[in-house]
């Protein structure tokens, strides 16, 4: 099992590597947020870009957006691209193509992630260190890693179940930003429908809980969330109905 | 032949509005060429889908060297190669790396994965642009890579569905010509299905020709032509007018005429002579260069077959290709 998602998943690396280097096929677009994020923001914020606890905030938000370029083409691209059914056709079982499929997706999530923050680490160091090596907890590092990989792995979720249902990319794209959406509005409904006394207490107890503890508890809710996602999109996974649609 | 590598028995699949098998019966002996034949709709895909345990047949039953597609789709699968209606090759991934990532799904190992790979890309003569990437080659080296990829396992079974359709000549004859070379050399039972008559008639050592889901008849191309075709008659002349033609259709025991610029071609019925036929021509003033019997065109036969209206003139037949 194991060896055919890592097989799919290889698949759609080689795919990915190939757009990426495909400057007019949205690799510009990449290496502009890389740019940004690894080199212009770390300049900018200087040596509070460690500690800041807008990192907890963007860079899983941004890692998830990324996933979720690449999930959403999941199965509407194989069926758009019609290399759905060959692929359906093949010894590959319906678990491993889609494990392998959401494998993909969050290590891209997850590695554009680390790189950035690779980059930035070594810029911040490069022109604020003073000689002296600036560096962030390793609670701190672990608490970011962990919610950016939930929050991958939630995204992927959410993206397959879009995916097996879309009939082409663009409706799966159209959808699945519509539940992003849907998803980044919730927190902000949650504060103009609830009352000024909960909200102080929700963020007492969030201040007393600390920024990593509460992200560790926050990585550990979207990875129980996604296990249930990716389960149900394993689930609906059923040859015979995609095939005919 | 050594067995049957596919029975059918009673195939139905329905959809909403259509039943797109209906009743089907027949059975492929392993280790050859079986061309199903049939115009668009008549339900070779479906049959392919079924036989690969894509989909399930609302009645009936098949097996794969005697496994049951349905509740073993995956057995079948992983015996089983196939060219579906679309190439389905990844057209951002190269040549060698399609064919890598299929050999990897298969398990096959290092070493073998890439000697195959080899093998295969130089026997297409696409070796030399195995680092390509596939999007931007024609239509028919893409089949001809999806042909390798249906091949890469060497499976007993390979399914081919309409491999040269899209083609142009050239292209299709060169594909046609590896298909052939691969079978012999791979040994494998090709299903293989297609509009091109002239090609199932080459590669086939059976064709089985179904139309709206029923099997209509089974057998080799020239058994087919025998038992099917009519006795066909060619006169070739001066003064084949129109009005001449279209008298000569009214002619008792003439089934069929059609003019090939100086020549007219008859199918015959029954025991009609032909000399009267000619004495009725020169008769009309036809100098007459040429008088030739024939046997109708596989073509011919099969147009005739798919043609005739299906309310009851056809029936469906039980089909044994180990008969």
């Amino acid at each position: 099992m194991m060896h055919d998602v890592w097989t799919v998943a290889r698949k759609e690396w080689l795919e990915i590597i190939d757009q990426l280097l495909r400057f007019k096929r949205g690799g510009w677009s990449v290496l502009l947020i890389v740019g940004f994020l690894g080199v212009v923001s770390p300049l900018q914020m200087g040596e509070s870009w460690l500690s800041s606890p807008l990192m907890f905030f963007y860079w899983p938000l941004l890692t998830s957006s990324m996933t979720s370029t690449l999930i959403a083409d999941a199965i509407a691209g194989e069926r758009e691209r019609h290399t759905l059914e060959t692929l359906l056709a093949s010894r590959l079982s319906d678990s491993a193509i889609i494990a392998g499929k959401i494998l993909a997706a969050v290590m891209y999530g997850f590695a554009f992630a680390t790189t950035n923050l690779l980059i930035g680490w070594c810029v911040v160091n490069i022109k604020f260190s003073a000689g002296e090596l600036l560096t962030m907890p390793a609670a701190r590092v672990g608490a970011l890693l962990a919610l950016i990989g939930a929050g991958s792995f939630f995204i992927s979720g959410v993206g397959v179940l879009v995916s097996l249902r879309a009939t082409t990319v663009r409706q799966a794209q159209q959808t699945f930003g519509v539940i992003l959406l849907v998803l980044m509005m919730t927190p902000v409904l949650f504060v103009h429908f609830t009352s000024v006394d909960f909200q102080s207490r929700v963020l007492d107890g969030a201040t007393r809980l600390g920024v990593e503890a509460l992200s560790f508890r926050a990585a550990a809710a979207l990875g129980a969330l996604a296990v249930v996602l990716n389960l149900a999109a394993i689930g609906r996974f059923k040859r015979g109905k995609l095939v005919l649609e | 032949m050594s067995g049957v590598a596919i029975r059918v028995e009673g195939l139905v699949r329905d959809f909403p509005k259509v039943r797109a098998l209906d009743h089907l019966s027949f059975d492929v002996p392993s280790g050859i060429v079986f061309g199903f034949l049939g115009p668009n709709g008549a339900g070779k895909t479906t049959v392919i889908r079924v036989l690969l345990g894509l989909v399930d047949p609302t009645e009936g039953r098949s097996e794969v060297f005697g496994i049951d597609p349905r509740r073993n789709g995956d057995a079948v699968r992983a015996r089983a190669g196939a060219l579906l209606e679309h190439n389905g090759v990844y057209e951002r991934l190269t040549a060698y790396q399609n064919l890598d990532f299929y050999a990897r799904a298969w398990r096959l190992s290092r070493s073998v994965r890439h000697a195959r790979i080899r093998e295969l890309l130089l026997q297409l003569g696409l070796w030399e642009r195995r680092d390509e990437a596939v999007g931007s080659w024609s239509r028919g080296m893409k089949q001809k890579l999806a042909v390798a990829r249906a091949v890469l396992h060497r499976p007993p079974l390979v399914f081919l569905d309409e491999p040269t359709a899209g083609l142009d000549p050239v292209a299709s004859a060169s594909l046609r010509d590896d298909l052939a070379r691969l079978a012999q050399q791979e040994g494998v039972t090709i299903f293989l299905t297609t509009h091109n008559l002239s090609e199932a008639e080459r590669l086939c050592a059976l064709v089985g020709v179904i139309r709206r889901g029923r099997l209509l008849d089974l057998g080799t191309p020239s058994a087919l032509r025998t038992t099917r075709g009519a006795p066909v008659v060619r006169i070739t002349g001066r003064g084949l007018r129109d009005e001449i033609l279209a008298e000569i259709g009214t002619l008792d025991g003439v089934s069929q005429v059609t003019r090939e610029g100086d020549t007219l071609v008859f199918a015959l019925s029954g025991d009609r002579e032909v000399a009267p036929l000619v004495a009725w021509l020169v008769g009309r003033g036809v100098g007459i260069e040429e008088v030739r019997r024939d046997r109708a065109s596989f073509e011919d036969v099969f147009l005739e077959m798919v043609g005739q209206d299906s309310e009851g003139v056809e029936r469906p037949v039980r089909g044994s290709g180990l008969r």
